[in-house]
């Protein structure tokens, strides 16, 4: 999987960073920042929970359709 | 649970909010709320409104741009008879002047600037236990404790002098009256807030400090395009009532239901991890505020789920009771301390996502433990169900909580 985010619809309510610290962060302006752009599969659901519960669908997971190469 | 389909049958207009009558049950009226993906209701002004009762359809109309937050340049419909609240034709609250000019104040909430805050939280937390332990039983948890905490701390933020407090609170007060003072009154607290931060705001002009407050200055002295004077003084506004109102007017509800199902506060005193997911599930249901901050002004007609119409012209109210939606929560009439994930609707959705909202869950959070650690026999003076709700003001919280321990 892969995680993306759209910094400019972020209204900093933080949920994602107190979810999963491990990949989510906000700069300075208080926005989200990916920090981990290909997380470990066990955290997927947290992630999951994570985008649902952003209020304004500033975070998303694209799950690739084969299996990504290691780079 | 299947709900049931809507029909061709016009539900009657029910009076707005319910009342928490008995206070600590559940209104009836927002069991049954559901029924109608849009329910039409009178506000307390006796203007008519539209409710939006469900789940999804709230979440969906929270990001809509069809419903305008510019409730004050629009024929809106009235929350109170006497008292325009929140609405001011001057402030643009509509996308995307309204974005840029919360990205200004909501990084003051970013999670690490609340965490470098929490040490000061739990400090202003300690210092109001330890009085309320030295001081006389009853004790009232609302003045003792509920207000004085979120007060100390959105004074930090905002850079405004605690002992002030005796001067805005009243004004604070008549500024969310919906019915509970004369117009005259109003006008004299809405007058008086807004020339008190004024004067604060020439006050930091002329000696900054390390506040939000000045940090807004000096934004919209460099730049009065980006932030009038006006502008500022209206956010202040906004962050200094959101900034404690609301947050212990929630540790109130949370507080007074907790000690009033003891079986459930036990739970929490034997397992302190369980705090933060307990704080959210007394938000999603203590549900003090009803819906009036959620007041839109509906700009072409909306089609919802169901195929209902939200029509054009309409004032929307998003209901917070979609926090008991069964379509959303597995048995939402029951308090489930354990609940997560918990989406619930209570500081909103989309880009008016209550910028505070980082700060009230910490401080309920550190309200919640510290009280329960402190005062392991901290019980209600009187049954539950003998407490007050506070009527006709903006929120619907408990106006006064006698404990002891």
């Amino acid at each position: 999987m892969r995680i993306r985010a759209e910094n400019e619809l972020c209204v900093v309510s933080s949920m994602c960073v107190y979810r999963v610290p491990a990949v989510f962060d906000q700069d300075d302006e208080g926005r989200v920042v990916i920090l981990d752009e290909h997380p470990p599969a066990e955290l997927g659901e947290d992630i999951r929970r994570a985008v649902r519960g952003c209020p304004v669908g500033a975070i998303s997971i694209e799950e690739p359709e084969e299996p990504e190469e290691a780079d | 649970m299947t709900t049931t389909p809507s029909t061709d049958t016009s539900p009657s207009v029910v009076d707005y909010p319910f009342p928490w009558t008995p206070p600590m049950a559940i209104p009836d009226g927002w069991k049954t709320l559901r029924e109608q993906a849009v329910q039409p209701i009178r506000l307390p002004s006796g203007d008519p409104a539209v409710l939006v009762t469900r789940y999804h359809d709230v979440k969906a109309l929270y990001s809509d741009h069809r419903l305008s937050r510019n409730t004050g340049r629009h024929p809106t419909s009235r929350i109170s008879p006497n008292n325009v609240i929140f609405d001011d034709p001057e402030v643009d609250s509509d996308p995307p002047r309204y974005l840029a000019e919360r990205r200004l104040v909501a990084k003051a909430f970013s999670a690490r600037r609340m965490e470098s805050l929490r040490p000061f939280v739990w400090e202003v937390a300690r210092e109001l236990m330890t009085a309320m332990q030295e001081g006389p039983q009853p004790a009232d948890l609302m003045e003792s404790f509920a207000f004085p905490l979120p007060i100390r701390v959105i004074c930090k933020l905002l850079g405004v002098p605690a002992e002030d407090q005796a001067k805005f609170r009243r004004m604070v007060d008549g500024f969310l009256s919906v019915t509970s003072l004369p117009a005259d009154e109003v006008e004299r607290c809405r007058t008086g807030l807004w020339s008190y931060l004024g004067e604060l705001v020439e006050a930091k002009r002329a000696t900054p400090t390390d506040d939000l407050t000045s940090e807004l200055v000096q934004i919209s002295d460099a730049d009065p395009e980006r932030l009038s004077d006006h502008q500022m003084v209206h956010w202040l506004q906004s962050l200094l009532i959101a900034g404690y109102v609301t947050t212990a007017t929630q540790i109130g509800c949370s507080l007074a239901y907790l000690l009033h199902r003891s079986e459930v506060t036990d739970q929490i005193r034997n397992d302190y991890s369980l705090v933060p997911s307990a704080v959210e599930e007394l938000l999603r249901y203590q549900i003090m505020g009803a819906s009036l901050g959620s007041l839109r002004y509906c700009l072409e007609d909306i089609e919802l789920s169901d195929g209902s119409i939200v029509p054009k012209g309409a004032t929307v109210l998003l209901s917070v009771e979609a926090n008991l939606d069964e379509q959303q929560f597995k048995c939402p009439m029951d308090l489930d301390i354990r609940r997560n994930p918990n989406y619930h609707l209570s500081f909103g959705s989309g880009i008016h996502y209550c910028a505070g909202a980082p700060l009230a869950r910490m401080e309920l959070q550190v309200a919640t433990e510290g009280l329960l650690r402190k005062f392991p026999q901290l019980k209600l003076d009187l049954p539950g169900e003998q407490l007050q709700r506070d009527v006709g003001s903006f929120l619907g919280g408990f106006s006064e909580i006698p404990v002891r321990w």
